[in-house]
């Protein structure tokens, strides 16, 4: 066991090398710089960049060094803590990031707990009911729900939300709770906007989830065990909750790996639409800007919490199931 | 600026400055009242100068109030200085100088110009505004080499050469140049001033000279930046509004360190415009500003949630903003807009392949694409006929407008076109009707998108109609912003869409800048424009004989001493223009939606929506709107 957590903890430093690698250079693949785009932005609004400025800002910035320096000076600059300068913002990105981490949670957390709730009883009670109306239904709404973009049905539950339930549009809370400290009032308001970006940030993990479990558990209950069980006159529902389900409940846990970059990634996009303060947002408008700092380190943050994840539901799994071994290498 | 426009602008401000002494008593908003009473704040009277600024709205308003306004980024807390628009000197509504900060100025032989502060103006903070403030941003700010490695900036120098700095009193400040500097006032009024002032009290903790070492260090550290230059540079900025600290001149100032998704702008104390009956504004006490997508900010419009709201609304939201009109109690207004021209062509002058090139430069041939557009029938498809066929020139509200420059090659005649094209020499067509280059190839042109907006693209596709029917076949290419641009300079691009000139509305005052071949930004022609913003260090000089000519005559603008010469110069500018066709403009006039709740008075019914001049809201002075029954 300790071997094993040890030996998978080691694979993460390789891993994540890699990964800041590779998101570095991604960000650096459109063309032009940080500089390029404010500019382009500037100019969008009829102001003009003085040349002269610009270049001064170039040296400030240090994108006048190779980018392999550049990378090396923020990939060690992050090993002592220190993620580096957000060029937009003018500001020290870890400042920037935890700001807005709680939230980020808050809203994570809460997805992936619509997409287990949601997902359990429904996807329990159409796996019993096999090409019922029932099934047929939530088949068909879960395909809908698969396919419909995040953007999209965030616009429809904005726009119903704000017609039927007098919500302001877009944000996490009304306007004037914002810059507030906590408070009940705050904390409903909260509430009363969360359960847009869950529901449309979970829409397509829940409807993925239920396949899973409704084809999980028909597998469990074709086996010749709950037949024999059956035949005993177990009484259903103990026949039913006993062991089948709980067989079957394996991707509740081994998805979170899954899940978690589904979850973040979808609400990038989902946070822009619905004007959310939380992560996604401010990595998309860092992406855009060309923003190298603030992005990357918001991706390797993500990451981290990726890897991590992906480690803690193997570990869960493995408690949950005796029948899972630890075989990572370790053994022959 | 003429001898005349200047008397009056000085018998203007005296009028003002006497009606203000007339207007015994100042009284401010209740708001303050307590902090006046408890000693944190001196009464109205010591805030104000001693000769503050008369302006009015319609009506005499009342205080209180929270403006609601939506902004897609955090960056855009700058507008708050676009829309509060205290300038040293500003433009009125029908586009003349006025003094604002300044309580009056003199212009001797367009190159002395006196600037004269009012006396007891104050900082947001309540440190006095003095010509040290000057003196600190030119002497230890412009020509501090750690601050300004390359020097002053270049609105500072005229060919070159910086003025001669004398500072006279307190009050008293004199700018002097050998050559004339016609936009030097002008550009204080812009939207987006250089600031020539810095609250030097409060900067002179982060400059080298001023600070303690071990503090400026220490902060220096504690903000994790390069040096005391960059903190300096990174706290100084006058128009962002990012550093809450900074005092600052305009109505409201900002007291949230962004990013944020909510702005909270306080009224400053310290303002020092008055309302005719010694009110001192602005009436409303604070803005707040949301920031929201772009996408939202029209819905957010229409759910009543923006008391004020132009910027990222659009001609094509209309219709759904006055659907929600009654529910949510607003009114959408139908302003003007600036653009020379909502969409215009540009081929490219300096397009890589010498065939096409040698066509683009062709006036025939520019001229018959012109006349193979049918303006009329893409106002009517794609601007409900709302907007007005017209060439890339100025706008009707323009003192320098003549029918002629709207309409010269702006009809649609499609044989006056083949007629040209056949002079050319390109009479020979495939059997589809494409004609073909000299070299055999089709007369194929690529026009290439920014890809941002979709009008731009619903217009090349009727334009592909009219133009295949003369023998040119048209192909549409999007792309991003930044690629668009750089292939456009490096010759790449055949022929770019984009908006027209930014200010229709000029007058002969205004630098001439955007018609003559003077920036990079310019489409049709950014290698000779790169050529003279880099002082030929880049780019390319001008090799065709009527662009030399609009550039030698955007010298002469430079260094005419009278209105009068500068107006003859700017005709001879555009009538070239009008003549050469080096843009295809295609509608003009086009309206923008102001969306204002109905409880916000003073809003102008019918205005001019523009960025320079204009500063959007700004000549319209937001600090005199109020709200009706604004206590809630």
């Amino acid at each position: 066991m300790f071997r094993y957590i040890s030996h998978r903890l080691l694979v993460m430093i390789p891993t994540l090398l890699a990964v800041s690698a590779l998101v570095f250079i991604i960000i650096q693949l459109p063309p032009g710089t940080f500089l390029d785009s404010l500019i382009a932005e500037l100019e969008s609004q009829g102001e003009a960049a003085d040349p002269n400025q610009i270049e001064a800002l170039r040296a400030e910035y240090g994108l006048d060094k190779s980018q392999i320096e550049q990378y090396f000076t923020w990939l060690f600059g992050m090993l002592q803590g220190d993620f580096g300068f957000s060029f937009e913002h003018k500001r020290p990105v870890s400042e920037l990031i935890g700001e807005r981490l709680v939230l980020t949670f808050v809203v994570t957390f809460s997805t992936i707990l619509f997409i287990w709730v949601v997902s359990f009883a429904i996807g329990t009670y159409v796996a019993t009911r096999q090409y019922s109306v029932a099934d047929n239904v939530a088949t068909f709404l879960g395909y809908l729900g698969l396919a419909t973009p995040n953007f999209l049905l965030a616009l429809i539950l904005l726009y119903l939300a704000n017609q039927w339930f007098d919500l302001s549009i877009g944000g996490i809370m009304d306007d004037e709770f914002r810059n507030q400290p906590w408070t009940m009032a705050k904390a409903v308001s909260v509430l009363q906007h969360l359960w847009i970006p869950v529901i449309v940030i979970g829409t397509s993990g829940t409807a993925g989830m239920i396949r899973r479990l409704r084809a999980n558990l028909l597998d469990e209950l074709q086996k010749q065990y709950v037949v024999t069980g059956r035949a005993k006159g177990l009484h259903p529902r103990k026949l039913l909750w006993k062991y089948p389900l709980r067989v079957s409940l394996n991707p509740f846990i081994a998805d979170i790996g899954s899940i978690l970059p589904d979850v973040i990634s979808g609400s990038a996009i989902v946070a822009v639409v619905l004007n959310l303060d939380i992560t996604g947002r401010m990595l998309l408008e860092a992406l855009r800007s060309q923003d190298v700092f603030l992005s990357g380190s918001f991706l390797m943050i993500l990451s981290l919490f990726v890897v991590i994840g992906t480690l803690l539901s193997d570990l869960a799994l493995a408690a949950l199931d005796p029948r899972i071994r630890f075989t990572g290498g370790t053994t022959r | 600026m003429s001898v005349r426009q200047l008397t009056i602008n000085i018998l203007l401000a005296l009028a003002l400055t006497t009606g203000a002494a007339v207007a015994e008593g100042f009284s401010d908003t209740p708001a303050l009242a307590e902090r006046v009473k408890s000693g944190g704040l001196p009464p109205v009277a010591e805030r104000l100068p001693e000769q503050p600024r008369v302006v009015g709205g319609d009506t005499i308003g009342q205080y209180g109030g929270d403006l609601r306004i939506s902004m897609a980024r955090a960056k855009d807390t700058r507008m708050m200085t676009v829309y509060g628009y205290a300038r040293l000197v500003g433009f009125d509504q029908s586009y003349n100088l006025v003094s604002d900060i300044l309580e009056s100025f003199e212009v001797e032989d367009a190159r002395i110009f006196t600037l004269r502060l009012r006396k007891g103006h104050k900082w947001s903070d309540g440190a006095p505004f003095t010509t040290e403030d000057f003196r600190y941003w030119w002497e230890d700010v412009a020509n501090n080499t750690d601050l300004a490695p390359l020097g002053a900036p270049i609105f500072m120098k005229v060919d070159g050469e910086v003025p001669t700095v004398e500072i006279i009193d307190a009050q008293t400040i004199r700018y002097t140049w050998q050559k004339p500097n016609p936009t030097f006032l002008p550009r204080l009024a812009g939207p987006r001033p250089p600031f020539i002032y810095r609250p030097a009290h409060y900067m002179k903790q982060f400059h080298a000279k001023y600070a303690e070492q071990p503090a400026l260090d220490a902060a220096v550290k504690k903000r994790r930046m390069r040096n005391w230059a960059s903190l300096h540079n990174a706290s100084d900025n006058m128009y962002n509004f990012d550093n809450p600290e900074l005092p600052t001149l305009q109505p409201w100032f900002n007291t949230v360190r962004p990013p944020q998704q909510q702005f909270i702008f306080e009224r400053n104390p310290y303002f020092h415009r008055v309302d005719g009956e010694g009110q001192q504004l602005p009436y409303i006490d604070r803005v707040l500003m949301n920031i929201a997508d772009t996408k939202l900010i029209p819905a957010k419009a229409a759910a009543g949630e923006s008391d004020l709201q132009a910027r990222n609304i659009f001609m094509s939201h209309y219709t759904f903003l006055r659907k929600a009109e009654e529910k949510k109690k607003f009114k959408t207004l139908l302003w003007n807009t600036a653009l020379g021209s909502k969409v215009a062509l540009y081929p490219n002058m300096h397009h890589k392949d010498p065939v096409w090139r040698e066509l683009f430069r062709d006036v025939r041939f520019r001229r018959a694409l012109s006349l193979a557009t049918d303006r009329d029938e893409i106002n009517q498809v794609i601007y409900f006929g709302l907007a007005q066929p017209a060439n890339n020139t100025v706008l009707p509200e323009s003192p320098l407008f003549r029918d002629e420059l709207q309409t010269a090659w702006a009809d649609f005649d499609p044989d006056k076109a083949e007629e040209l094209l056949d002079e050319i020499g390109l009479d020979k067509r495939d059997k589809d009707g494409v004609r073909f280059l000299p070299d055999g190839r089709r007369l194929e042109i690529v026009i290439e998108t920014a890809g941002e907006d979709t009008e731009q693209i619903d217009v090349l596709e009727l334009l592909h109609d009219t133009w295949l029917d003369i023998g040119i076949k048209v192909f549409t290419r999007p792309s991003q912003r930044e690629v668009f641009r750089n292939r456009i300079y490096s010759g790449d691009t055949m022929m770019a869409v984009w908006f027209g000139v930014d200010n229709g509305i000029v007058s002969a005052d205004m630098s001439p800048g955007e018609f003559t071949p003077t920036r990079q930004i310019q489409y049709q022609w950014p290698k000779w424009g790169q050529y003279f913003e880099t002082g030929g260090k880049a780019g390319e000089e001008i090799d065709m004989p009527a662009p030399k000519e609009l550039f030698d005559l955007f010298r002469s603008w430079r260094v005419a001493r009278s209105t009068d010469e500068r107006a003859k110069i700017w005709q001879r500018i555009l009538d070239i223009h009008a003549d050469q066709v080096f843009s295809i403009g295609i509608v003009c006039c086009t309206k923008q939606p102001v969306v204002v709740s109905n409880r916000l008075k003073n809003v102008p019914r019918e205005g001019v929506y523009a960025w320079n001049p204009g500063a959007h809201f700004g000549i319209y002075l937001p600090d005199t709107f109020y709200f009706a029954n604004a206590v809630k």
